[in-house]
């Protein structure tokens, strides 16, 4: 006994391993037991309605959720247009991912470099630039504000154009199909191209080829893009708030945001409930579907690859049709963006003018009287953006190295499995049911910890917390290659465990380190979902910002925020693929 | 210089199997102890546990006068305290350092003035041969001098106790020859306590001054070289050193074809009784004319192997597969029939114990 805790005195990854569980317990695990409690726990204010006292064990908030009758506008109808914009989006994303993908990869179009890179773009834009774009085009005069350019030239837009499922269907789609693209694309090129030949020797022709051989063995790739995209969709804020709003067009994300909006807490947390619920499903099914293909996954030979169909004459118009994706899912959207930021009456070039951007002063708008670029919002917003994604991505790098040594280095097997499977467990959940699950833990005092809600430091936290399944992951991957021997071999050289972190295992892992802050940042510099519900006026950050600006009608302010979100942010993501040679696609995680 | 202690050091992982059970070893001061055995047996971890990286479920370690671990008493010194040097099987060269920040790192945990780091991290390049690749990095070192920087890194801080793990396993046929002439030089020079780990016992035989052969975390001989060769002490060892491995012929309760020959030619010697089984070298198999005394038995030739220097007879003697490996050309072609004879009989007891010898060649030399 004595003699065990001789070796732990000298030995510190037992009790970092102790602190990362204690630590993941409290920012993972704690915040779903308080919202699932809270979910069940009568809410102060709520007394007369449902004949408790606060505190006390209730169904109440199960029965207003599910059978009440305000539960179809509460649930039911969010949940089925919920279900209906995954589809929608599914269905487009599959059509325009995959059939660009085989485009890309298995035909003989012309500048399929090019166009392999140019179709990913979307994805490195925030979700909400092309709803953004989508209503400066097709606004009517529904909601207030500016009007959108064809209301303006006089064709009157009709609700079902301007606003609900359709647009935010098309948005969506336009935003989630470089997921499949990039799935089924990296699956189609791992195919060898041998499979096929064996098939059509054998006297299968090319119809029969593609149903019988080429379509199963993409099975997998196309499962985990769709449930992907469903369990992105579900979790997505941006777009249904702007374009679904209006027309009163709920889906679960935004249903949850007006439910905390309104205090209605005990709703919010069944709310969040059931979205971790359906998250955890969809990742479930993924990993089992996964397992299950797992027994064909094909080993690429020689004969991948060389064989391209020939397109003969259709080569330009493929081409032509690579082109119309790429317009009008960057070009367009970026473009009408920059052109209403630079117009007063929307994209009327008669009208051009430079004050939206550098104005000191704009008569009209109250709430944000000048141009973005003048006063201290944008500035602020930025310094706030920088500051609190930077810190969260330096201490997710960190943990997640953290994580890799002890789950490496210790010889408890269940604190590993612990920390492995808890730092993960926010990947299952989307961001704003997480977010709502941190906020109902820490919105109030709870023991010695106060009530963090508004401040920068919950905002770090949950955008950390939120990106630790990937950081871990990478961490406890470059760990496991680095091994404990150049460790032990520091330590037999005499280096005390500051000075083997400090000397070998950092500088080592220097390149992983790196890669583990750059990729959180990019993530959280567009993150919208998760933020959303946790800032207040004195943490905007330019997400939020461009969401507030677009609250008050904006247009032009907002459009040209959003603007500078997507150029940092594509900037970024274009340079660190440039320098660390890293694909988008092996960030999926698909 | 220290000699090392291991006493009833037993080693469990997680309420498991013994990966050591109760293991007794004294390394002599000065000694080149080689710990040999199949993959498994322990030996790692017995390495492991002298540096520290591992601790023992039950035991005490010393090395000199100093209590390294000891269980009972609450004692333990962490690895980077015990001023050993240790060569791993992957040479574990820190990728980021250069081969001399490498090689200069122990001395400067150990706060060494940096002319004298630089002298003596040179001097140890000297002596493994590596000073020309002194700044270059680990990758763009080949196997061999990665394996000659990790022992110089090692050297450099002048350990009284050096462990290897392994340090040849991953070189090729030609630069394992070169490095065991190497190593045992070092240790002429440095006169340090050597515990070498592996599982070929050709490194073993050629280099140690002891070997200590381990089987599924026990040992089962503790000796010098060639009396490990020549006096086996139990069928595990007999079996495991020497190659082409010794052949074990067991009696049975109704002894048949070679084993009854055997056991007669045993009681006709020594009277009534006998061992339980025998075991015959390959090379003390010979073919031709018996001495007086001997075994011998007609064989027929089933295969002749050739190999250069030395010649593989494979033979069926009363049924019984046996090898005879001689250095002179053997004249004799499948199908013939010859006389094969020894006079050195290995003899194994039912406990599988080798039986002392009595009359045999090696006891009489």
């Amino acid at each position: 006994m004595l003699y065990r805790l001789r070796v732990l005195r000298h030995d510190p990854t037992a009790a970092l391993g102790f602190i990362l569980v204690v630590v993941l317990a409290y920012m993972v695990v704690a915040p779903l037991v308080a919202v699932l409690s809270d979910a069940f726990r009568l809410q102060y204010g709520d007394q007369a309605h449902a004949g408790q006292q606060p505190g006390e064990w209730t169904g109440y908030y199960l029965w207003r959720v599910f059978r009440s009758q305000v539960s179809d506008l509460l649930f039911w109808e969010p949940l089925l247009n919920t279900l209906v914009i995954s589809l929608g989006t599914v269905v487009f994303a599959l059509v325009v991912g995959g059939g660009m993908a085989w485009m890309v990869t298995r035909t003989n179009v012309p500048g399929r470099t090019w166009l392999a890179g140019a179709l990913v773009v979307p994805y490195m834009l925030p979700s909400w630039t092309f709803s953004l774009a989508w209503l400066t085009l097709f606004k009517n005069d529904r909601a207030g504000g500016q009007a959108g350019v064809l209301q303006a030239q006089g064709i009157a837009t009709p609700d079902w154009l301007a606003y609900g499922p359709l647009p935010i269907v098309i948005t969506l789609g336009l935003h989630y199909y470089p997921f499949v693209f990039l799935l089924v694309g990296n699956a189609l090129r791992r195919i060898d191209a041998q499979l096929e030949d064996s098939a059509r020797i054998l006297g299968a022709p090319r119809r029969v080829v593609i149903r019988r051989i080429v379509a199963p063995l993409m099975l997998p790739a196309l499962s985990s893009a769709v449930l992907l995209v469903v369990g992105r969709v579900l979790g997505t804020f941006g777009t249904p708030y702007v374009l679904g709003l209006p027309a009163d067009y709920r889906v679960l994300s935004t249903g949850l945001y007006q439910s905390i909006r309104d205090r209605s807490t005990g709703v919010a947390s069944v709310l969040t409930a059931v979205i971790v619920l359906i998250g955890v499903l969809i990742v479930l099914t993924d990993a089992r579907l996964l397992r299950e293909h797992r027994r064909f996954v094909t080993v690429g030979g020689k004969g991948a690859m060389d064989r391209l169909s020939d397109l003969r004459g259709w080569r330009w118009p493929a081409f032509a049709l690579g082109g119309v994706v790429f317009v009008a899912s960057v070009l367009v959207p970026i473009l009408t963006l920059l052109l209403s930021s630079l117009t007063r009456t929307p994209m009327d070039l008669s009208t051009f003018t430079l004050s939206y951007w550098f104005a000191e002063s704009l008569p009209g708008a109250v709430g944000f009287p000048h141009g973005v670029f003048r006063g201290a919002e944008l500035w602020t917003a930025a310094w706030n953006s920088l500051r609190i994604v930077g810190i969260a991505s330096l201490i997710c790098a960190v943990a997640g190295l953290l994580i890799g040594y002890v789950v490496v280095r210790g010889s408890a097997p269940r604190v590993a499995a612990f920390l492995r499977q808890v730092s993960f467990l926010p990947y299952l959940i989307p961001g704003i049911a997480f977010a709502a699950a941190s906020l109902s833990l820490f919105a109030v005092a709870r023991g010695p910890v106060p009530a963090l809600y508004g401040t920068t430091f919950l905002l770090i936290l949950v955008m950390a917390v939120t990106h630790l399944p990937y950081s871990s992951r990478s961490g406890i991957a470059a760990m496991t290659q680095l091994g404990r021997e150049p460790e032990e071999a520091a330590q037999i050289a005499g280096a005390s465990w500051w000075q083997r972190m400090r000397r070998i295992v950092f500088p080592i892992q220097k390149g992983a380190l790196v890669t583990g802050i750059v990729l959180p940042f990019i993530s959280g510099l567009k993150e919208l979902s998760i933020v959303i519900m946790l800032t207040t006026t004195g943490t905007e950050l330019l997400t939020t910002l461009s969401i507030g600006l677009v609250d008050y009608g904006y247009t032009q302010l907002a459009n040209a925020v959003v603007l500078v979100i997507a150029l940092v942010s594509f900037t970024m993501t274009y340079l660190t693929q440039r320098l660390t040679k890293s694909s988008l696609a092996s960030g999926l995680g698909g | 210089m220290p000699t090392i202690v291991l006493s009833g050091i037993a080693k469990r992982y997680g309420g498991g199997d013994h990966a050591v059970k109760n293991l007794d070893l004294v390394v002599p001061d000065g000694a080149f102890m080689c710990l040999l055995g199949p993959s498994g047996c322990g030996k790692t971890t017995t390495l492991r546990m002298i540096a520290g990286l591992e601790q023992p479920t039950t035991g005490s370690i010393t090395v000199g006068d100093r209590v390294l671990d000891s269980v009972e008493k609450g004692l333990y010194v962490p690895p980077e305290k015990r001023g050993m040097g240790l060569v791993f099987q992957s040479y574990a060269l820190w990728p980021h350092l250069s081969v001399r920040a490498n090689v200069e790192f122990g001395l400067r945990m150990r706060k060494v003035p940096a002319p004298e780091r630089r002298s003596r991290a040179e001097a140890a390049l000297e002596m493994v041969h590596v000073s020309d690749a002194m700044d270059r990095y680990p990758s763009q070192l080949s196997g061999g001098q990665q394996q000659r920087v990790a022992l110089a890194r090692m050297l450099a801080v002048d350990p009284a106790v050096l462990l290897l793990d392994e340090p040849l396993s991953n070189l090729d046929a030609r630069l394992r020859l070169e490095m065991r002439a190497e190593l045992k030089r070092i240790h002429e020079e440095s006169g340090a306590t050597i515990v070498f780990v592996t599982h070929d016992q050709l490194e073993a035989l050629t280099m140690a001054t002891h070997v200590a052969v381990m089987n599924q975390g026990e040992l089962q001989q503790l000796a010098p070289p060639m009396e490990m060769y020549a006096r086996p002490a139990n069928r595990f060892v007999a079996e495991f050193v020497g190659s082409p491995a010794m052949a074990l012929v067991d009696v049975g309760p109704a002894p048949a074809g070679l084993g009854r020959s055997l056991l007669a030619h045993s009681r006709e010697r020594h009277g009534a009784g006998g061992p339980a089984a025998f075991g015959i070298r390959p090379e003390a198999l010979r073919l031709g004319t018996p001495p007086p005394g001997a075994w011998s038995e007609p064989a027929t030739v089933e295969a002749v192997l050739p190999a250069g220097a030395s010649w593989t007879v494979r033979l069926r003697v009363l049924d019984t597969e046996l090898f005879a490996v001689t250095h002179s050309p053997v004249e004799a072609a499948p199908g013939d029939t010859v006389t094969c004879w020894t006079d050195q009989l290995h003899l194994f007891g039912a406990d599988g114990l080798r039986i002392q010898d009595r009359d045999t060649a090696e006891a009489r030399a």
